[in-house]
């Protein structure tokens, strides 16, 4: 899986390539546009993640000139900029999804295996985590081959820790996910809490234990082992 | 009371007192004059009497017979007045009267009295005085008239400067635009409003874009800042040091509050720039089944009834977002100020959008919970610019935003109103 990370921040970029490389993706970087437009001449990727505001220009051309080549990649923008003219702007230009900073880079990750997946596989793709096979187009989940019955929400939540395994979700980027952007973290906790017990218990009813692991003061963890 | 008025009531009392003190003196001379007239004819008729009587000719007969009298006894004598009975008009007569003595060559002396009827004198003093008091009333009455016709020319220019200011919004970042009248005085104050309110577009424009550009640039360190605290949260480490992990969520949470503020403040500002010119069909009563629907598990959470009384509702005109964010913050503000157990209450009508929910009385002026940065409680996590925010997407688009409490079942209502309600 191929990434190109296009950031003019230095400190972001770093830390955003820290936070992609566990995932398994090789991830190049490009610090302005006209280094990330000569890498996406160049060579193909699965996906570009995208900063709008670049020194050297504006990163909606980048999307055109993908889009102009026909290329496969998925395109996953971040911006400062949080208008709606800007989002749709975005949406129009064929980007898969918007997101604005600052995020949670977990949030970031879940958004990425969202793009990939419908890309790569057209939907198709199954996700395997210990005993769990879980068929996102259909919404199913399997525990080892036997359907596990979940909530709406319930299932969000668990596509979102499968889609970042063995990393401290904190409660306030859980909230945000579940519930949209402007919730008060304050108000989130009560009902996350609720639903992580009922998860927890529905995987445990059918054998899956201690996948869940509560990190205490901080969030939730998906545990591999 | 206005200026006008009170210059107006100071000068017409004082025309009233200066009339009441004319009539007054009017009166008293012109009594006075005439009196002394009567009295200076009096007089000469004493003088001829006593001419003729020394001359020896008789006392003249009295050709009517209240003119003269003559008496054996003694009189007082001088100038007085009297009443005596007209027997033709059958009514009391105001007479003056001279009494002296003559002594007539043979025979003892006799006390004459002349008399004057005053009836004429007293007409004279009418005709005088109405007049006068008639034309002092005109002038008065004239003075007060020409004195409002003029306060009204005059002052216009004031008024209409009076009525600008009013208006005045200093959102839509146009200085006053004020004529120069004639007088002076107002072209002076026209002229310093207009450099004032020049001013305040300026000083307000720079507040303005200061808050958009630091609430942008404020947003990539946010960002670096949160990444990077969130990666630090991943350090196996922290899975055996139970002190640490606690404080780097608190920081964690603390910049998304930081970003929250900044994404709300952002808006606001934006509002305020009229950023949002693109406007579209919204159905509101989608949007609020929407919305309701992703705020679903903080009511189950707090263990809240939501009730829409939305049918097939109104279509308004807005920019997407600006509804999207009204309505959200709408619910959001009724889940957060709710009672255990209580409920959630939308109603969509053709002209209003109502969200009520149960509560203890909030106490204070109702205005002020649209206030930037006013909090339910002091120490509550979000920053309070809910409902500032509905406060200003209402003004935007001319919607009447309204909080009230009921006593009746205690609850808050906040009130969206579409149009103007129409006049009662």
């Amino acid at each position: 899986m191929k990434l190109l990370l296009v950031e003019d921040e230095p400190a972001l970029r770093a830390v955003l390539l820290e936070s992609l490389r566990p995932g398994g993706y090789v991830v190049e970087v490009a610090a302005d546009f006209a280094q990330a437009y000569e890498k996406i001449k160049l060579y193909r990727y699965d996906c570009v993640l995208l900063d709008l505001t670049l020194p050297d220009g504006n990163g909606l051309d980048l999307v055109r000139a993908l889009k102009a080549d026909n290329s496969p990649a998925g395109v996953l923008i971040f911006t400062a900029r949080d208008t709606l003219e800007d989002r749709i702007a975005g949406l129009d230009l064929g980007a898969d999804d918007y997101l604005v900073k600052p995020f949670h880079l977990s949030e970031l990750n879940a958004r990425l295996r969202a793009i990939i997946r419908r890309r790569q596989f057209q939907g198709q793709h199954h996700i395997v985590f210990r005993d769990l096979l879980v068929w996102p187009e259909q919404a199913e989940v399997l525990v080892r081959g036997e359907p596990l019955m979940l909530t709406r929400k319930e299932y969000d939540l668990l596509l979102y820790l499968l889609a970042n395994p063995d990393r401290v979700l904190t409660k306030e980027a859980i909230a945000e996910h579940l519930c949209g952007d402007a919730v008060d973290a304050a108000d989130s906790f009560d009902f996350i809490y609720t639903h992580f017990k009922n998860l927890r218990k529905k995987l445990q009813e059918k054998g899956a234990d201690n996948y869940i692991r509560t990190m205490y003061g901080v969030g939730y963890k998906l545990s591999s082992e | 009371m206005k200026l006008l008025a009170a210059t107006n009531r100071y000068y017409l009392a004082l025309a009233a007192v200066l009339f009441a003190v004319g009539s007054g003196a009017l009166y008293v001379g012109v009594n006075h004059v005439l009196r002394h007239e009567v009295g200076e004819q009096l007089a000469v008729r004493r003088h001829e009497i006593e001419q003729q009587v020394r001359a020896g000719r008789p006392l003249p007969e009295p050709p009517f017979e209240s003119g003269l009298d003559v008496r054996a006894g003694p009189q007082p004598l001088g100038f007085s007045d009297m009443l005596l009975r007209d027997t033709l008009e059958h009514e009391s007569v105001p007479h003056r009267q001279l009494t002296f003595v003559v002594r007539p060559a043979a025979g003892p002396p006799v006390w004459v009295t002349v008399r004057k009827s005053l009836v004429e004198t007293d007409d004279l003093v009418r005709v005088i005085l109405t007049t006068m008091l008639g034309v002092l009333a005109a002038l008065l009455g004239g003075a007060a008239l020409l004195n409002r016709w003029l306060a009204g020319r005059l002052w216009a220019p004031f008024q209409h400067t009076l009525g600008a200011l009013r208006s005045y919004d200093l959102q839509q970042h146009q200085p006053l635009a004020l004529p120069t009248p004639a007088i002076a005085e107002f072209a002076e104050l026209n002229l310093a409003l207009t450099h004032l309110s020049q001013r305040l577009v300026a000083d307000y424009e720079n507040l303005r874009e200061f808050t958009a550009n630091a609430a942008h640039e404020t947003q990539t360190p946010l960002a670096i800042m949160q990444a990077q605290l969130e990666q630090l949260l991943q350090l196996p480490a922290l899975e055996h040091d139970p002190a640490a992990a606690p404080l780097l969520a608190e920081l964690y949470g603390a910049t998304r509050r930081l970003s929250r503020l900044h994404q709300a403040l952002g808006l606001l500002s934006r509002i305020e720039n009229r950023q949002f010119a693109a406007a579209a069909p919204v159905r509101l009563n989608e949007l609020l089944a929407e919305k309701s629907q992703q705020l679903g598990p903080l009511l189950e959470a707090r263990g809240l009834a939501l009730h829409l009384r939305a049918p097939a509702g109104p279509v308004v005109h807005m920019h997407p977002g600006l509804a999207d964010s009204l309505v959200h913050n709408l619910l959001h503000n009724a889940i957060k100020h709710n009672e255990p157990g209580g409920d959630v209450t939308a109603v969509l009508t053709s002209n209003y959008l109502e969200i009520s929910n149960p509560g203890a009385n909030p106490g204070g002026d109702p205005a002020r919970f649209f206030e930037r940065f006013r909090k339910h409680r002091a120490t509550a996590d979000s920053p309070g610019l809910g409902l500032s925010i509905v406060q200003q997407i209402g003004a935007y688009y001319g919607f009447g935003v309204s909080y009230t409490f009921e006593p009746v079942g205690r609850r808050h209502v906040l009130r969206v109103q579409f149009a103007p309600p129409p006049a009662p």
